[in-house]
């Protein structure tokens, strides 16, 4: 027999052009970064350029005063200087953009290529992978926190570049007129340094204060408004009003906070004690003879390239960080291991639709209680089978155990005989069709959506399988027929017509075991008499399973399966259940 | 924000005239106005301050050209040392005062607003969205004071940039002429690729939202997909949708990308200007070198004004408009008006609509002199298609609405002269779909009376199915029930809320009952806990279930805000009026008579179909 085997061969490929490093974030991101080795480069010439480029206008000024001041000819050299200035702040605006650009499209490409990935791999998840994982939370990976490696390479990498070299600009050009004036500039980047690691550490744990604050108060105002009927309803006006004022309270104090910390901004104290200290030290080395007054001029033009880094790090750096985070999460979905494998060497054959599951029990992890306990039933091929219980007694649960949606943690489930798990996936997904409650329906026609486990399947075909689900007399009263798109111009479905359009692929698909979690209810009796006509026909044929709250069907079911709090209290047919449950009689003996 | 703005006007919005709005705004930073007017002097020393360090450097310059080299000109660099660390602690000083009061003012503003909408009427919510309403509180407030620190930053620099230009006019006015000459054209430019950067942004706006939406979607599609094994197919949709996401951003990528470096190009053309013809000056003997080097710094303090008050005037206008959706909020007209604020002593629960006219709009009449006595004690059950008016009347009992003509009397006593929050604690409704908040299902049931007790709580829980349904809670009464309710089921949530009422012990009961899909044995315990409620309260109950019908003391058949017939079950429905219609239509799936003949039904159907 071969039991499951712990292996990473998931259930769908699709190559990826490039293999990534997956090791640690880091060389995640930089193996994605470094194929883009052409736009990296263009980045580090343009911002190394942009900033030399910068320093050369102090720099061409002073030579201009110098050359005023000592009497030289005045129309030669500011024409030669004007010229000068112009071409290199052309020149500067060009390396700048390719700075720019180059960063936008390493951006805009990892965006896209890890987009790519995590999608690739999400789509090689197992069934139980997506079952677990929250869709809303897949989303925000895949939309915002993709984003945020965007705007990680730009505005955050571009501008620490670029400032980096606005930061050493000084450092280079500085000695040039005496070696003594890099002091100043290194004293200013090694307080600068200091100061913005200590600034972006104060300032962090207060951000996710007035984050949360406001979400806070978002979310129990809108709670408040969408339940003002309960609110007025019971006169608590007052009540909810001081509660949100606590919460109003709580933003308002975070808030100041933050301004204070943002009030205090040392690095914008550093610029200007550096000018101050830097033209003290330039007029010093002036009465010493060894600086003439152009070269003062250069040195504080040059000492407010700092002007650029300061104020870029009030963003670039929490920039970076939030993308850093973000790439952490991705990575962390794309590498999630995913415990169920294809066994592709399994049982394949038609199936019958018998279904036994033997003292089954399931947990989701060690830590938590069992959600099932010791299920045991058997199911004949082509029977109807009715699970009902409370919310909570793992209902759902017990027949996501069927296509091994999830795998038992005790005992064993069989279909045909033959251990689920030693049944190849495929052979046994392909003919187990599972209708879940939340029914999910492509913004594409009817049509399409009908047809989408059989895609080549012909209109005819389409037309008997909606008219078995009763669906079709609706379907029809939309002008544009099957060819109607689902959610475009408010076309919108209401449960019971989803659950059908669910039912109609059903049809198409003829599956042996039929598994339908019902959760809709109909207000008027001649709808619910289709949706219940479309299931009863849906199950002829074939073994179903139906999780149903309503009585017609548990009445009509072959077999009974009451479950609660994860343990079968009642199982067999609706006369036996009469006379063995007092909770069943209960139900059936309501005055009706 | 402007642009989107303009896209969500609602009816209560009103045009406030300038006077109006800047009153109002006086209003909220009045009580800080002490605050306020210390701002505005250290706005207007951080200029002076600022604008010192370059006029010390120039002046600087001036003495030492002058050969002057006496330690008096060191002076000066300690002193642009100084202007720097002063104009950090001025700044320092600033933000901090103006964030107290921008955050007091926005704390104020909301605190209005939520107790505004608060006591809005029923009314204001069928026609505005609570998504736009929140957003109006938390976020337009957001808007208008992020303005108010702009606009305070904005202003450090514009008056600045005037006592520089001021002082280099009075130096050479020929040579300032060059450099404000200059600024039109800094100015025309930035706005240009500012108008340019929003056309992109916005026509890539549109192109962003479909290719998320189709990511999005693509997204929850993964698992029907791998059910019917079409992982390809959804692939080379979403491959499709991100391939032209990356399109449609790297446009608008490169033109966001060229607007700095357009700008700095510019300014090199500005500086060779003044180098240029401020040279010449010196040359000339007009200027001195000092002056010279001023020109060409203020270029750089000329910068970020210019460029920014371009932005200026059209985030003005966006936080003006935000302050003005706020005051219409705040001041939006209720409906429902009490002529008299009556204590309300314990209620009896006699219900008498006496010749009541209500209508939803001018067009839309729903109830036409409409008479109806409910008796103490009485429960009355109202049927009807929609539309017939049976919701009407529960909300004009629950004064939620008001209506043009006739009388309600409670116990004989005129509903509008009530003090209403006192008439509300008397009342017990319970909602089609139960509102929970989030917090535990004891918090939930104790919602209408704050100090009902635990043990209280348990025993009434006790009497409803023996309490099993509090053992099918994970933790019992401490069970968090998430936002909305959102982690309880339907059903257990209509049993939250009917405990909510029996613990509240209301004099008169208001039952919307839930058309969702109850597994049976919540249904069952439903079911008792409605007995008990019932059988304590006048009860109006619309009634979507036909157990509920048939347990009713009287039967009200409604068709178009009128009575058309009152009984019990059995009378109606023998009389094969329009209550036998509507049992037909409404509740005969519901009987034991269908649930048993179900199946042969279903077969014959069957049988017929495929012979």
């Amino acid at each position: 027999m071969t039991t499951t085997m712990l292996s990473s061969a998931s259930e769908f490929n699709i190559p990826t052009p490039y293999e990534t490093d997956k090791r640690s974030p880091a060389r995640w991101l930089f193996s994605h970064a470094r194929r883009h080795w052409l736009f990296i480069l263009m980045a580090v010439i343009g911002a190394f350029g942009n900033a030399a480029l910068a320093a050369a206008v102090p720099v061409l000024v002073g030579r201009a005063f110098d050359g005023i001041l000592s009497g030289a000819d005045p129309k030669a050299l500011l024409v030669q200087t004007g010229v000068l200035l112009v071409g290199t702040q052309g020149l500067r605006a060009i390396l700048q953009l390719g700075r720019n650009f180059g960063a936008e499209l390493i951006g805009q490409r990892l965006e896209r290529d890890i987009r790519n990935e995590l999608y690739v791999s999400l789509l090689g998840k197992s069934m139980t992978f997506h079952n677990l994982q929250p869709v809303g939370d897949t989303m925000a990976r895949a939309t915002n926190d993709v984003r945020e490696i965007n705007l990680m390479f730009n505005p955050g990498f571009n501008l620490i570049l670029g400032s980096a070299n606005f930061l050493f600009m000084p450092l280079l050009v500085a000695p040039r007129y005496h070696p003594s004036l890099v002091l100043v500039p290194l004293g200013f980047i090694v307080a600068y340094f200091v100061a913005v690691v200590r600034y972006l550490r104060q300032l962090q744990p207060v951000t996710t204060e007035v984050r949360e604050a406001f979400g806070a108060l978002n979310a129990r105002l809108a709670e408040a408004l969408d339940g003002i009927e309960t609110v007025k309803g019971t006169a608590q006006e007052e009540a909810e009003l001081s509660r949100l004022e606590v919460l109003a309270r709580r933003f308002r104090d975070a808030y100041v906070r933050q301004g204070e910390i943002e009030a205090r901004f040392t690095p914008l104290l550093l610029l200007g004690v550096t000018q101050g200290l830097g033209f003290f030290h330039a007029v010093w080395l002036y009465r010493t003879g060894v600086l003439a007054i152009g070269d003062i001029v250069a040195y504080v033009g040059l000492l407010n390239l700092f002007g650029f880094p300061t104020f870029v790090s009030l963003f670039a750096y929490s920039q970076a960080s939030t993308g850093y985070s973000a790439a952490r999460r991705i990575l962390e979905l794309i590498t999630r291991e995913t415990n169920l494998d294809e066994n592709r060497r399994g049982y394949a054959a038609p199936m019958r639709g018998e279904v036994e599951f033997r003292h089954v029990w399931f947990q989701y992890d060690e830590n938590q209680a069992p959600v099932l306990r010791d299920i045991t039933f058997h199911v004949k091929p082509g029977q109807t089978v009715a699970i009902v219980g409370q919310t909570g007694a793992g209902k759902t649960t017990l027949v996501k155990l069927i296509n091994r949606i999830y795998d038992a943690t005790r005992g064993e489930v069989l279909v045909d005989g033959i251990d689920v798990r030693d049944w190849n996936l495929e052979a046994l997904r392909s003919q187990i069709s599972m209708i879940e409650q939340d029914i999910f329906l492509f913004s594409r026609t009817i049509r399409e959506n009908i047809a989408f486990g059989k895609p080549d399947a012909t209109m005819e075909e389409i037309v008997a399988a909606a008219k078995a689900a009763q669906a079709h007399d609706f379907i029809m009263q939309f002008k544009d027929g099957y060819d109607t798109v689902i959610g475009e111009r408010g076309v919108t479905l209401s449960g019971g017509q989803r659950q059908r359009l669910a039912l109609a692929r059903a049809f198409l698909t003829n599956p042996a075991i039929l598994i339908l979690d019902d959760s809709t209810s109909a207000i008027d009796s001649a709808t619910e008499d289709k949706i219940q006509r479309a299931i009863y026909a849906a199950s002829q044929g074939r073994t179903t399973i139906l999780i149903t709250h309503r009585l017609s069907q548990i009445r009509w079911a072959d077999l009974i399966v009451v479950l609660r709090k994860g343990e079968i209290s009642a199982i067999g047919t609706h006369e036996e259940l009469l006379r063995t449950s007092e909770a069943y009689r209960r139900i059936f003996a309501r005055d009706l | 924000m402007g642009f989107f703005a303009s896209l969500d006007i609602e009816a209560y919005d009103r045009q406030y005239s300038d006077r109006e709005l800047f009153a109002g705004i006086r209003r909220y930073l009045a009580p800080h106005l002490r605050k306020v007017v210390t701002v505005a002097l250290l706005v207007a020393l951080l200029s002076l301050v600022s604008a010192a360090v370059p006029l010390l450097i120039s002046r600087g310059i001036r003495v030492l050209e002058g050969g002057n080299t006496s330690p008096l000109v060191l002076m000066l660099g300690a002193a642009v040392t100084l202007a720097g660390v002063f104009s950090w602690g001025v700044n320092w000083a600033r933000r901090r005062l103006v964030t107290q009061v921008v955050g007091d003012a926005v704390l104020q503003l909301r605190t209005d607003a939520m107790r505004a909408v608060l006591n809005h009427d029923l009314s204001f919510y069928d026609h505005y969205s609570t998504g736009r309403v929140v957003s109006r509180i938390t976020s337009d407030s957001k808007d208008f004071g992020e303005v108010a620190v702009l606009i305070t930053d904005v202003l450090a620099q514009v008056l600045q940039a005037l006592i520089l230009g001021t002082v280099l006019v009075f130096i050479n006015w020929r040579l300032a002429l060059v450099l404000f000459g200059f600024m039109p054209v800094l100015f025309l430019v930035s706005t240009g690729l500012r108008g340019l950067a929003r056309r992109v942004t916005r026509s890539g706006m549109r192109a962003i939202a479909n290719v998320n939406a189709t990511i999005k979607e693509t997204i929850s599609g993964i698992a029907v997909a791998k059910n019917f094994r079409q992982e390809r197919a959804i692939y080379e949709e979403f491959d499709q949708a991100n391939q032209q996401s990356y399109r449609v951003n790297v446009k608008r990528g490169f033109v966001l990308a060229s607007v700095f470096p357009v700008m700095n190009a510019l300014g090199g053309v500005g500086t060779a200007l003044l180098v240029y013809t401020g040279g010449m000056s010196v040359a000339a003997g007009i200027i001195t070198a000092g002056a010279w080097y001023l020109f060409i710094t203020s270029l750089d303090y000329f910068w970020f004004p210019v460029m920014n008050i371009s932005a200026f005037a059209a985030q003005v206008q966006a936080g003006l408009s935000a302050a003005e959706r706020i005051f219409s909020l705040i001041e939006a007209e209720p409906a429902v008006i009490q002529i008299d604020n009556r204590p309300v002593p314990p209620l009896e629960g006699d219900i008498r609509l006496e010749d009541v006219t209500f209508r939803y709009s001018e067009k839309e009449t729903v109830l036409e002199h409409f008479n109806l006595h409910i008796r103490p004690g009485e429960t009355v059950a109202l049927v009807g298609h929609t539309g017939a008016g049976k919701s009407s009347i529960a909300k004009l009992v629950a004064r939620f609405y008001e209506f043009q003509e006739g009388r309600i009397l409670i116990d004989g006593m005129d509903i509008r002269t009530f003090d209403l929050q006192a008439y509300r604690r008397q009342l017990g409704i319970v909602s089609q779909v139960p509102f929970l908040f989030s917090g535990t299902v004891a918090d939930n049931i104790r919602y209408a009376r704050p100090d009902a007790t635990d043990k209280e709580i348990l025993d009434m829980a006790s009497r409803i199915g023996s309490g099993e349904w509090l053992e099918t809670l994970p933790n019992g009464l401490h069970t968090e029930v998430g936002e909305r309710g959102s982690r309880l089921s339907m059903g257990q949530r209509q049993l939250v809320a009917l405990m909510r009422v029996l613990i509240q012990r209301p004099a008169i009961f208001i039952l919307d009952e839930a058309t969702a899909s109850i597994d049976p044995f919540t249904e069952w315990q439903i079911q008792q806990a409605l007995d008990l409620v019932l059988a304590r309260t006048t009860a109006i109950v619309i009634a979507h279930r036909l157990s509920t019908v048939k347990a009713a003391d009287r039967i009200i058949v409604l068709q178009k805000g009128r009575i058309i017939e009152e009984g019990n079950h059995e009378t109606l429905l023998a009389r094969s009026g329009h209550y036998a219609e509507l049992y037909n239509t409404y509740f005969r799936h519901q009987s034991l008579d269908y649930v048993e003949e179900a199946r042969e039904r279903f077969q014959q159907q069957n049988q017929e179909k495929c012979p």
